[in-house]
């Protein structure tokens, strides 16, 4: 935390669901407050009723900015993500989250950015500006993005091919991108049910990589979608191989451990 | 351990340890059900005296016809100013008739009402200060003003003899800001970040709290007559008073008090609003205060010179802290307005003043609310 800014919210001149859907939101004490209750309630619920499992904690960066990216297949997705983080990092963890589904109403758009402390994007018009705003955020601030390349949650259990969004707000960066695995999440809790089932629920967490040395243009943002597509794959097929030991390498990417 | 006073004439309920709870008295046996004294309760919730007083009906009727006429004037105009100004126009007055709602309506229903409003009012106040200088980034602090506020508000409530614990909240609250911003070992801005804690509760936490406290007038100057008419008389000529200033001063004013604080201030404003709302106030306490020592010449003019001049300097305080931190409005709650606090800026003030000043004027009347009844909430506990 910087020593003393006297320095406004970003936010400031927003109100109601202006403020709740924009890029800029500050959270103050509320905020904070409704958070540690919700994800308290999560990551209890989510151990009692799917036996949570993290496997590879220790792959996490031990701060901000970094992204948390996984396959996607139910809603239960980035609450699972968001329970693998400790607790003093909710202000700073920002699910993307579909806009014309959690932003869609001023209340659930209230609930969204005060409790999840999600950022709306708007998958039919989301822009160039819209990702260049997540992107700056990400690297002037500390944050965390949970994000889901494939962009929809999957109706038949299989991965969808990732989108290049996510390379548009890392390529060219230092921001660490975690690669995660989620299973179980579908049997959980499918599209098209309305009421998680009790299943159980690991998540897989992997080596972070950098991509600070691709352009941040179409080949980049390609070529880190590609990457990470790679990444999470690897995850799932080496469910039974220890974490740890989970490497992926390719020649134009990084790996780190913090 | 029975606090001295007439009103706690029925049997004391039993509280934990032995102690009584002087607010309660024992329901009639095998019900099981306690009832709060029958005085306590038409203070706290007594909607039924909201308009004893002719000066609380002259106050409410006077601002809903103003609001009327102004209604209809900026409907009646439509066709004579631009879409732009029309908008901006019915925006400010859809706004005010909501203000006057939420002012109003618990300022009647009794005094707790008054005083959860006023906590209420002071917590988003604070909100937009913290949000408006980036004290919110410093949730501690933050944590100790509300919890501050919250104290305020109990210690109005429960009402103890001479005020004691509302008092020592003010000190107590601050030294509290100060020792938790110790621990996070960041010395480096440590003065600001106290500071602006500090202020934020001394103005929006206890300041306004004082209008809760006089909501525990019950017997004003021993007339009988409770905290409603001085109540909205405080509020309505403070925001009257803003408002003055304002329409005087783009009229006759020309030469801006403070330039680079306010240029929309002017001398010419200032002194007429003084005029006016010194009038007002005077003429308006003279029938309230009708058979106290507060009502005559001297101390009734006084009080309206505190009011309007007090009322002013709480606008320029805002507006220095908006100058300072280079915005132009603390937040966009209200549309037409800006944030809550550009709007009640001029209360911030007020309040303290109005009510020493007026506990001073009543001599043995007085202090203001110490008719009673006491320790409502703790009763005989700590002595």
């Amino acid at each position: 935390m910087d020593d003393w800014r006297l320095q406004p919210a970003r936010d400031l001149e927003l109100a109601g669901a202006d403020r709740h859907r924009s890029y800029q939101r500050e959270s103050g004490l509320v905020a904070n407050v409704a958070r540690f209750a919700w994800w308290s309630m999560i990551r209890a619920s989510l151990k009692l009723l799917h036996r949570l499992e993290i496997h590879g904690r220790e792959n996490l960066p031990g701060s901000p900015s970094f992204v948390l990216v996984a396959n996607h297949a139910s809603h239960l997705d980035a609450l699972v993500l968001g329970a693998t983080l400790p607790l003093r990092l909710r202000d700073q963890l920002f699910p993307l989250a579909a806009g014309d589904v959690f932003f869609h109403t001023p209340a659930l758009a209230a609930f969204s950015a005060t409790v999840l402390n999600a950022l709306p994007v708007w998958r039919k018009k989301v822009g160039a500006h819209a990702i260049k705003q997540l992107r700056s955020r990400l690297i002037d601030e500390p944050s965390i993005y949970i994000l889901f390349p494939e962009g929809g949650r999957t109706r038949n259990g299989s991965m969808r091919p990732f989108k290049s969004g996510i390379g548009m707000m890392t390529a060219g960066t230092r921001i660490p991108v975690v690669p995660c695995y989620l299973e179980g999440t579908f049997e959980a809790f499918p599209a098209e049910t309305l009421i998680p089932r009790l299943h159980k629920v690991t998540v897989r967490i992997g080596t972070p990589r950098t991509f600070e040395h691709l352009e941040n243009r179409r080949p980049g943002w390609d070529e880190v979608s590609r990457c990470l597509e790679h990444d999470v794959k690897s995850l799932a097929y080496s469910l039974d191989a220890p974490t740890t030991t989970t490497t992926t390498t390719t020649t134009t990417t990084t790996s780190i451990r913090n | 351990m029975r606090p001295p006073n007439a009103i706690f004439t029925a049997p004391l309920r039993p509280g934990r340890n032995g102690r009584s709870w002087p607010g309660f008295r024992d329901a009639p046996e095998g019900t099981g059900d306690s009832h709060l004294q029958e005085p306590i309760r038409d203070h706290l919730f007594g909607y039924q005296q909201a308009f004893a007083h002719p000066l609380s009906v002259t106050i409410v009727v006077g601002v809903l016809v103003g609001l009327a006429v102004s209604g209809t004037l900026i409907v009646a105009l439509r066709r004579l100013i631009s879409e732009a100004s029309y908008a901006d126009a019915f925006r400010r007055w859809r706004s005010w008739c909501w203000l006057v709602g939420v002012i109003f309506l618990p300022v009647l229903a009794g005094a707790l009402w008054t005083m959860l409003a006023v906590m209420v009012l002071s917590l988003l106040c604070f909100r937009e200060y913290a949000r408006a200088t980036g004290l919110f980034r410093e949730k501690t602090i933050c944590a100790v003003v509300a919890l501050g506020i919250v104290l305020v508000t109990f210690a109005a409530v429960d009402h103890w003899q001479d005020d004691v614990l509302f008092f020592a909240l003010g000190p107590l609250v601050g030294a509290l800001i100060v020792i938790v911003g110790i621990p996070a070992d960041r010395p480096k801005g440590f003065i600001q970040r106290v500071a602006l804690g500090v202020l934020g509760f001394a103005l929006l936490g206890f300041s306004l709290g004082y209008i809760s406290n006089m909501a525990n007038v019950s017997n004003l100057g021993g007339t009988g007559i409770d905290y409603r008419p001085l109540i909205l008389l405080l509020i309505v000529a403070v925001e009257l008073n803003d408002l003055l200033a304002s329409l005087i001063g783009r009229t006759l004013g020309h030469k801006p008090i403070l330039p680079k604080t306010n240029p929309r201030k002017t001398w010419g404003g200032a002194i007429g609003a003084a005029v006016l709302t010194t009038s007002l106030v005077a003429v308006a306490g003279g029938w309230l205060f009708r058979g106290t020592p507060v009502a005559e010449p001297g101390w009734l003019i006084g009080l309206g010179l505190l009011v309007s001049l007090l009322g002013q300097l709480g606008d320029l305080t805002l507006a220095s802290i908006k100058r300072d931190v280079g915005i132009e409005d603390v937040g966009a709650t209200l549309p037409g307005h800006g944030g809550l606090l550009d709007r009640f800026d001029g209360l911030v003030l007020v309040p303290p003043a109005v009510y020493h000043y007026l506990s001073l004027a009543l001599g043995d009347s007085g202090p203001l609310g110490s008719e009673g009844p006491h320790r409502i909430l703790t009763g005989g506990w700590g002595g």
